[in-house]
């Protein structure tokens, strides 16, 4: 529902040629454009440059042109961080998103609801930190999870030292975490629903899942794409939970795109190279959401 | 777009019914499947350091080993040197962050900012940038300025990093305001600066404090900016303080480290807790 929104607001006429608040409006806006210019789009741009240097944080950078890009793709490390950080993507748009989804279904209009929404939402106050901490003693080498499996009898797989396992064990873990403020939002979508065309709908004589399938989802859509369009970016950006749980290890193996990044940068103090996959990241991230937006909000669908 | 429903969610014609109950039945599981980990880290955070090895982890141990561990994380464990500065970011950055955002939609929705929605784009598709894109500038830009490992230097940080949200959530929620409010006020003589404080934020009280409460729970638990830009313990957060309590204690104290991950996460659940209705309703009213 935000662009069409702004779309109308642009399309507006304006009413008088010159607008009486022009200075005023400069001045209102000056504080946010200025402080993300140079805090957050001037170090964007320095990074970029840096990505065609060769530069350990002392002396000069010295220009070595796509050198980095070139070594970024030729290493097993970053395909194997690419391929993690797409498990990352696929499951959080499946578990957090889904789980919260049907949570939030679950407990609309149900009494009590605030009451059975709060265990969920415990998690998503705690820090990724804390999160990690909880996990690591869940997960750990005879730890509760594996004492869970081996009172049923079975063997217990390693949980963090076996990729892809560490990776897919670690999204759960997310997801425990984050699929409580998508109930919480996809509430608030489900009582912004009016009610008139689900009632004509029962009187038809539609119910449970072909009346969610057909009524309820269709006008969830505007909300769904704000969901699933922050857990996109979000996921891309995995960094927390993994440098809390396993930093990324054993040996690289549950490394994502923004753990490599930091540790280049930060560790092996390579800024170039770690510049590189900082911009490499951030072109899938836009290449992602405007794929993804641009499907969702293409004009002819507009809600 | 803002639409509030006037009839509260649950008071509707509905009698008792089996799907009820199965319903409440389903996530009542569901939810104590969730508390799980919760628990766990309660009983193991309670347990005596030294007698820690004698216990299943599923067993609790005794508040007194509770209140001891937490004692310890925050006494020999550092955690207390970062925590008014803990407190002072999470208050300040969001605070600065909502009224410069806010200010940015009113200018975009109420003064009708010539391209708009241009400058909006501008200013929200900073968030699309990963953070670690920006550390490694930052890093250099602040030891240049002074402004490295200094209260500033956060405060300045996490108030940027929280603007282009709530310039988000208060454009739209600016659009929801007839724009016959604002010009009968340039009617009565009001200039924008005082129609700004005096009639935009007062109305808007709810989606400030959303974006406020939202925000304020993100910069507690950050790590990524306190690592890099701070270093000496009052400084640097107290998110920080933990990570390095995790990797020096290691597993010898497991429970010390789990009641640390527990102090530090009291206030953001309690605050997240005790607002949910407010937050709630201010997204509602903000977002959709």
């Amino acid at each position: 529902m935000t662009a069409p929104a702004a779309r109308r607001e642009e399309m507006l006429p304006q009413r008088k040629s010159r607008n009486a608040f022009a200075l005023p409006s400069v001045g209102f806006i000056a504080p946010a454009v200025l402080l993300a210019g140079i805090v957050l789009y001037l170090p964007f741009l320095y990074t970029t440059y840096i990505s065609f240097t060769d530069y350990n944080g002392l002396g000069d950078p010295e220009w070595v042109g796509l050198a980095n890009y070139v070594q970024m793709f030729s290493d097993p490390g970053l395909v194997n961080s690419l391929v993690n950080t797409l498990y990352w993507v696929a499951g959080t748009i499946i578990l957090p998103v889904g789980l919260g989804l049907f949570l939030a279904v679950l407990s609309h209009g149900l009494p009590g609801a605030t009451f059975f929404r709060l265990p969920f939402l415990i998690p998503y106050a705690l820090s990724g930190v804390a999160v990690g901490v909880i996990w690591s003693f869940v997960l750990q080498t005879n730890g509760a999870l594996s004492q869970i499996v081996g009172f049923f009898g079975a063997d217990a797989p390693r949980w963090l030292l076996d990729a892809p396992l560490n990776t897919f064990v670690m999204i759960v873990a997310s997801s425990w975490q984050g699929a409580g403020v998508n109930a919480l939002l996809f509430g608030i979508g489900l009582q912004s629903i009016p009610k008139e065309p689900l009632e004509a709908a029962k009187v038809d004589g539609a119910s449970g899942f072909t009346m969610f399938r057909t009524m309820t989802w269709p006008m969830l859509a505007p909300l769904t794409t704000v969901v699933v369009g922050l857990s996109i970016v979000g996921s891309l950006k995995t960094f927390d939970i993994v440098w809390g749980m396993t930093k990324g290890g054993p040996g690289g193996v549950s490394e994502t795109l923004a753990l490599t990044m930091y540790k280049e940068t930060f560790i092996t103090n390579d800024y170039g190279l770690g510049a590189a996959v900082a911009v490499f990241l951030t072109v899938v991230t836009v290449l992602a959401s405007v794929l993804y937006l641009r499907r969702q909000l293409a004009p002819e669908r507009s809600v | 777009m803002t639409t509030i429903s006037t009839s509260p969610p649950v008071a509707r014609r509905r009698p008792f019914s089996m799907s009820v109950l199965l319903r409440q039945i389903l996530l009542a599981v569901m939810g104590l499947i969730w508390l799980l980990p919760v628990y766990l880290l309660l009983a193991n955070a309670s347990k005596r350091p030294e007698v820690f090895g004698d216990y299943s982890i599923w067993q609790f141990g005794d508040l007194g080993g509770l209140v001891s561990n937490m004692a310890d994380a925050w006494g020999r464990g550092r955690l207390s040197l970062g925590i008014l500065s803990t407190a002072l970011y999470a208050i300040s950055g969001p605070a600065l962050a909502v009224i410069i955002g806010a200010a940015a939609g009113f200018a975009i929705v109420a003064l009708r900012l010539r391209n708009g929605f241009f400058w909006f784009v501008l200013i929200f598709a900073s968030t699309i940038f990963p953070l670690q894109m920006i550390l490694m500038p930052l890093f250099i830009g602040y030891a240049q300025t002074g402004l490295y490992n200094s209260r500033v230097g956060m405060i300045l940080v996490y108030t940027v990093i929280a603007v282009p949200f709530s310039a988000f959530v208060m454009r739209n929620f600016f659009s929801g305001i007839a724009h016959q409010v604002f010009e009968a006020a340039v009617m009565d003589g009001a200039s924008a600066w005082r129609i700004f404080w005096r009639i935009y934020l007062p109305m808007s009280a709810p989606a400030l404090v959303a974006i406020f409460i939202l925000q304020a729970t993100f910069i507690w638990n950050d790590l990524l900016l306190g690592l890099t830009l701070s270093q000496s313990e009052t400084v640097r957060p107290v998110i920080a303080a933990l990570s390095a309590l995790q990797s020096t204690y290691g597993g010898s104290a497991m429970s010390t480290v789990l009641a640390g991950g527990l102090l530090v996460s009291l206030p953001t659940v309690v605050l997240f807790l005790a607002t949910q209705r407010a937050f709630t309703r201010g997204l509602s009213l903000g977002q959709f």
